[in-house]
């Protein structure tokens, strides 16, 4: 664990963008769930991704995750585009992301949900199974190390050897992001990743969060909950109706009455029009 | 020898065989959730080529078939398995790329139809409906065994291949190859997202899934010195099933287990029990049904099957030793941003 930091102010403009996307869009028939996104992810950062519920978050994590591809628009992961790219070579380039309803493996155990992760594994390859069996008993127990270490960091570490699938649903939700932390990903989406959990463990994801931060993970989270937004998340996108409203911190978004009537508006219904 | 040791063996033979069939098609279902329905045509071909490959030159045999290069026993036998790895390479690059797990089921078995259908009309390939027949019997230039002779040794000679092939399989189950093939049927979604190129996994556990059918078939041809097509009807496949069904899907050990239940006891045994007067045959046919009764009770009742997958536990770190204070239970280590988060239970959404 490292030393507390306060979150840095964001400097909009300055900062070094890991991910960027423009025009994004994706029809489902008549439904034009992202109609052209576009946003910067700012390196090392938490930002924050919010809207109404259809607002289509979760279709443009997929799209930048590569489990669905969009109609038009481009992204870029670091220097490199990765518009189109094939799910499995995004996750290797260092992005990895959550589901919104937590998916576990759920035969293997707790250890193995880890285990399974790191991306890339000499003990993939019949080959090294047969011809170098040190190599792979060697990486093997580097792994059982590390996953054991963030099992524990995770208070998952008794339940290692059950069976995911026998998981409650916040330890599933655990599970999947300590999944993700162990292939140490350079950004990490997470799709309400406190949805459905209660405060004390909503507490706990968002310390994680911040560990990841510390740790140099550039995090883009969905969450509804503007308390959480505002205590952990450095930078905020708010999308509606699968269109990038506005960028920025929370604070100043508030006095933003686009976003008030798009998405704050929905529940203290005070908009000024358009 | 009498007439029981010969029916002993050949009940072993089939154990032992049927052993390799379920390893085969476990990686494939069990361990990589793929519905290969067609898994008995790649056992088929594999007899097959075992069999053209080890036939002389077919001029003059009376039948018609392709190959006919002498081969000796067991380079036959590979031959066999590596054919059934092309075919399967061929069909993976057809259908695996993009085809849900359900429609994938129903392309393989229309596919094992058309297998079926070509084999047994395109007489040049293994004499259509007739199929191969006089095929070598393996390594008869070395024992010069008698028919009752044979069935033991060859028995056993399957044993030692189911065992070689056991070994083989467990290697890979237990790395982190076969833990992947287990991401990808728990969640082919998941395992993407985690960096795993998921085509080229199943293609590979298609491959090895293959190669054990192959040579499973080509044990069958060497067993019985003919192969055709009434020995591998499209419906064989789920004979394999119920094995590994019955005996637990995912753990090699239920396999064997599967392999004595079903095969053994359920499907071969019965062909030995003298015939029920006036009903010629009535036994053969309770006996499938009671083959389709036994899986749908273990499907009820047992879903995870005689002997279920193991749960795979690893030795902990050493550090973990000098942890064992009896409270393991780690509490979460405190986050040091915990403290700067506070909850309140306000409305989440509420601004200004
Ligand atoms: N796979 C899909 N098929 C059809 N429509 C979809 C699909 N996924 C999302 N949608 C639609 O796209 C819109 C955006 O959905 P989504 O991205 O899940 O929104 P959010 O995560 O912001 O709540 C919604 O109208 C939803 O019904
Ligand atoms: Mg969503």
């Amino acid at each position: 664990m490292t030393s507390f930091e306060e979150p840095a102010i964001t400097r909009q403009g300055v900062d070094e963008a890991i991910l960027s996307c423009e025009g994004l869009t994706k029809a489902f028939g008549g439904v034009n769930a992202v109609n052209g996104a576009t946003f910067d992810v700012p390196r090392g950062k938490i930002t924050a991704l919010i809207g109404p519920n259809g607002a289509g978050k979760t279709t443009v994590v997929n799209i930048l995750s590569g489990a669905m591809k969009s109609d038009s628009g481009s992204m870029r992961l670091g220097s490199t585009d990765i518009t189109n790219w094939e799910r499995y070579k995004i996750a290797r380039l260092g992005l990895m992301r959550t589901f919104q309803l937590s998916r576990e493996l759920s035969g293997l155990t707790v250890l193995e949900n880890l285990l399974a992760a790191p991306k890339v594994q000499a003990g993939e390859s019949l080959f090294n199974i047969f011809f170098r069996p040190r190599l792979l008993k060697r990486e093997e127990r580097q792994n059982i190390e590390r996953a054991t270490e963030i099992l524990r960091t995770y208070g998952l570490y008794d339940l290692r050897d059950n069976r995911a699938r026998e998981l409650s649903g916040g330890q599933k939700k655990l599970l999947e992001i300590s999944r993700g932390v162990m292939a140490s990903p350079s950004l990490f989406l997470l799709d309400e990743p406190m949805a459905g959990v209660n405060p004390a463990l909503i507490e706990r994801i968002g310390g994680y969060i911040l560990d990841m931060k510390a740790q140099g993970v550039t995090v883009l989270m969905i969450e509804h909950n503007l308390n959480i937004v505002e205590k952990i998340c450095d930078n905020v996108i708010v999308l509606a109706e699968g269109r990038t409203l506005a960028t920025g911190r929370l604070s100043d978004l508030r006095n933003n009455p686009e976003v008030v009537q798009a998405y704050l508006g929905e529940v203290i219904n005070a908009g000024t029009g358009h | 020898m009498s007439a029981f040791w010969y029916y002993v063996f050949t009940l072993v033979f089939f154990l032992f065989d049927y052993f390799i069939l379920a390893m085969g098609l476990n990686i494939q279902y069990g361990e990589t959730g793929i519905l290969n329905f067609a898994y008995i045509a790649f056992v088929a071909l594999g007899a097959y080529v075992t069999g053209a490959v080890s036939m002389p030159n077919s001029v003059g045999t009376g039948q018609q078939y392709i190959f006919g290069w002498g081969i000796p026993f067991p380079f036959n036998l590979i031959m066999g398995g590596v054919a059934a790895m092309v075919l399967a390479f061929v069909v993976a690059l057809i259908t695996l790329r993009r085809l849900r797990t359900d429609y994938l089921a129903m392309v393989l078995i229309s596919l094992s139809l058309v297998f079926y259908d070509i084999v047994n009309n395109y007489v040049r390939l293994f004499n259509g409906a007739d199929g191969l027949y006089n095929v070598p019997e393996p390594m008869s230039g070395v024992f010069h065994l008698t028919l009752n002779a044979f069935v033991p040794f060859f028995a056993l000679v399957t044993g030692a291949v189911a065992l070689i092939l056991w070994g083989v399989m467990s290697r890979i189950t237990r790395s982190p190859l076969g833990r992947t093939f287990r991401a990808i049927r728990d969640d082919p979604d998941v395992a993407a997202a985690l960096g795993k190129g998921v085509f080229r996994y199943q293609l590979t556990s298609m491959l090895i899934g293959s190669f054990y059918a192959g040579v499973g078939g080509g044990l069958l041809i060497q067993f019985g010195g003919s192969f055709n097509p009434t020995a591998w009807l499209p419906g064989e496949t789920f004979v394999v099933f119920a094995v590994i069904i019955v005996g637990g899907v995912g753990n090699n050990v239920g396999l064997l287990m599967g392999a004595l239940l079903v095969e053994t006891l359920l499907i071969h045994l019965p062909a030995f029990l003298p015939n029920i007067p006036g009903h010629p045959g009535l036994i053969e046919y309770i006996d499938t049904m009671v083959v389709g009764v036994v899986l749908m009770l273990m499907l009820w009742f047992r879903p995870q099957g005689v002997v279920p997958e193991r749960l795979r536990r690893f030795p902990q770190p050493a550090g973990e030793l000098a942890n064992r204070d009896g409270h393991s239970v780690a509490p979460p280590e405190q986050s040091h941003y915990v403290a700067a988060i506070t909850t309140d239970d306000s409305e989440p959404k509420d601004a200004q």
